[in-house]
């Protein structure tokens, strides 16, 4: 009972606010949905079992991208906040002629179906268990697993951030005294 | 519980969303909120098969890694749409063209 109400209205606010997101015009409407949306990510990744990756999206994404994101809007100065609506046709690359529309079209066309073809083989060929696991605290087996099995992404991972916040700041930095 | 497919199609929408914002929209800022939501997508199909189909806990540290490469992403995509503001005075994807040709 208690799964259902939180898989249903987690599913809700993820599949709204994502829709919303892409209908609104105004920049900063569409990054509060995708707080919502991501509110409803981490509802969804409760309702799995997984309350570690679930307090993590909430921190990480909540607390610190959307909030970044807000802040490089503001910073980026409000003409271009809210955007002009274009019609779909326009979208469409200039490329030749309604010859080679057609062709591209075809050729997406037999692409997907191949695709989705193998996938189809892959899907079915994937088991799923008879009898899903209980609900029990994450925390502890993914830290074990963090320092044993998966130690050397976790360390690279560390590194990976550290190279991400000296070049973040490095290329945001006014270049001063060069003539710029 | 829900079916695997109900994650898995969530999963499939929130990709088909996020593609659209990032084809729709010609804000730089909003493509990268794109790239979130598809982001997010492949990290909910990563827990959603951990727990219905291997039943171990490999699938959750994947998303965290998910989580952890976003965030770095997200900080040096603001950092370039910055810098891009300070020489261009404007965050439109159109004016991006020095490299064209």
């Amino acid at each position: 009972m208690y799964y259902w109400i939180l898989f249903l209205t987690s599913a809700l606010l993820t599949i709204g606010s994502s829709v919303l997101m892409l209908w609104t015009k105004n920049l900063i409407h569409s990054c509060i949905f995708l707080l919502g949306s991501l509110i409803g990510i981490a509802g969804l990744y409760l309702s799995l079992g997984a309350d570690f990756v679930a307090v993590t999206q909430i921190m990480v994404y909540v607390g610190g991208i959307v909030i970044l994101m807000l802040f490089a809007m503001m910073l980026t100065g409000g003409k271009d906040f809210v955007s002009k609506r274009q019609k779909i046709l326009d979208l469409i690359p200039l490329m030749g002629n309604k010859k080679s529309l057609i062709w591209a079209s075809l050729v997406a066309f037999v692409f997907l179906l191949s695709q989705a073809l193998l996938l189809m083989k892959i899907f079915s060929s994937v088991k799923v268990l008879d009898e899903v696991s209980a609900y029990s605290p994450s925390v502890e087996k993914i830290g074990e697993l963090l320092i044993t099995s998966h130690e050397l992404a976790f360390e690279l991972s560390s590194v990976l951030l550290l190279g991400a916040l000296v070049g973040a700041a490095i290329i945001a930095r006014p270049k001063k005294g060069r003539g710029n | 519980m829900a079916p695997l497919s109900a994650y898995l199609s969530i999963s499939a929408f929130l990709f088909v969303t996020g593609l659209a914002i990032m084809i729709y929209r010609k804000n730089i800022i909003a493509i990268l909120l794109g790239i979130e939501l598809i982001l997010n997508s492949a990290a909910l199909n990563f827990v959603a098969y951990s727990k219905y189909v291997t039943g171990d806990l490999d699938g959750h540290i994947f998303s965290l890694f998910i989580i952890v490469v976003a965030a770095a992403e997200a900080a040096v995509g603001l950092a370039i749409v910055i810098r891009f503001f300070q020489l261009k005075e404007t965050i439109h994807i159109d004016e991006a063209i020095e490299l064209r040709n």
